[in-house]
């Protein structure tokens, strides 16, 4: 065998690197490129969203949103709370301009911030923004001590106030915690859409990846105006309205 | 007057051994025709039965909690641990062929809690019965 000095073993080993990071980075690329499975946690390379059209959404259209809501969730069956207690996960508000005296029809829920003021404020950690934008509560750690209901600025969260029983499989609630719109999440895992926009037809409502250049959604955020409730707030907010 | 000490001591433990007798649990409607039928569900779902059933017994608290924080925070779904899949199996019927809640005294999981004085906290928000399409 050769005997290598210091020079040509350094130049040797040097280019025998270079071979396998160029191989390796290679097969790294292709196993990104790999259709994500049902086991894989969500990653942010997805951010899930909203746009409301107020202009084509009509009243009824949004007590449709919110019996969906009930119908799926499971909430606003509470016979023990008073008004003011019940739940409401989505809610109507009308919004009048007291120079034009034109009013608009919102469906108002969780509006999924990017820099969420409920989970800045949550003692517990409970309060939590998933990897692809969700903001949900992880009632295993919810104390109830309603801090992130009074730091919405949508007002989207609620408490539960009494016992409850026969909850949905899929969304467990309790009393003593803190719930809000989930965007369905059990829904979107499954590659579905949430109740409240299966629940219309047409396209007053669009759900559906934010980040993604070829989504509807993401089209049609280039193509029309929209706004965000409080933009001023910077929150970012996942759920956009056009129309108002 | 030292027969009548055993005689005494005799009938506490007898007593005892009655009182553990009554804690067979209740496995539940599906687990009951499962087990009857001589299949081993918890094998078919890819564990072997015996670690299935030991693991089960002296873990579930641990592998439910590790399953939770995974689905919830990172949204991985499906798999062998879950417990609306615990219930969907150990729930039993009663005489008008309603679900009893698994939690209600002597079911499947308050049979043990009671036994051993811990408290079940899982079902004040969780469903205690099968969803109504199963």
């Amino acid at each position: 065998m050769k005997e290598l000095n210091r020079r040509e073993f350094i130049k040797s080993t040097t280019v025998a690197t270079a071979g396998v990071a160029t191989v390796a980075s290679g097969i790294s690329l292709t196993t990104f490129a790999a259709e994500p499975k049902e086991t894989d946690p969500v990653t942010n390379e997805k951010r899930w969203g909203m746009l409301i059209d107020t202009n084509k959404l009509t009243e009824t259209d949004i007590d449709d949103m919110v019996n969906a809501c009930q119908e799926e969730q499971g909430w606003g069956e509470e016979t023990h709370s008073n008004a003011d207690q019940k739940p409401s996960w989505i809610k109507k508000v009308k919004v009048k301009d007291t120079a034009t005296q034109r009013i608009s029809n919102l469906a108002l829920m969780c509006q999924h911030c990017e820099e969420p003021p409920c989970v800045d404020v949550c003692p517990t950690n409970a309060s939590m923004k998933r990897e692809d934008g969700i903001v949900l509560v992880d009632r295993h750690l919810c104390i109830g001590c309603r801090y992130c209901m009074m730091a919405c600025p949508y007002d989207a969260r609620s408490f539960v106030h009494e016992e409850l029983t026969n909850q949905k499989e899929h969304m467990p609630r309790g009393k003593g915690t803190v719930e809000s719109c989930t965007m369905c999440v059990h829904k979107v895992d499954k590659g579905e859409q949430p109740a409240c926009v299966e629940a219309l037809n047409g396209d007053a409502v669009i759900f559906g990846d934010l980040l993604d250049p070829t989504s509807n959604i993401h089209q049609t955020l280039k193509r029309v105006q929209s706004t965000q409730i409080r933009a001023d707030l910077n929150l970012n907010t996942g759920v956009r309205y056009s129309g108002i | 007057m030292s027969r009548l000490l055993i005689v005494f001591l005799s009938v506490l433990l007898s007593s005892v051994f009655v009182q553990a007798d009554h804690h067979i649990p209740n496995l539940g409607e599906k687990a009951t025709e499962f087990k009857d039928d001589g299949e081993e569900a918890h094998k078919r779902e890819g564990m072997s039965h015996a670690a299935s059933l030991i693991l089960q017994r002296k873990m579930h608290p641990e592998l439910l909690l590790h399953k939770r924080d995974k689905t919830l925070r990172q949204g991985v779904r499906g798999g062998y641990v879950q417990l609306k899949k615990c219930v969907e199996c150990h729930t039993s019927v009663d005489e008008s062929g309603e679900f009893i809640p698994v939690n209600a005294p002597d079911q499947f999981c308050s049979t043990c809690h009671q036994k051993v004085g811990t408290s079940l906290d899982c079902f004040s928000c969780h469903r205690t019965t099968p969803a109504e399409e199963m």
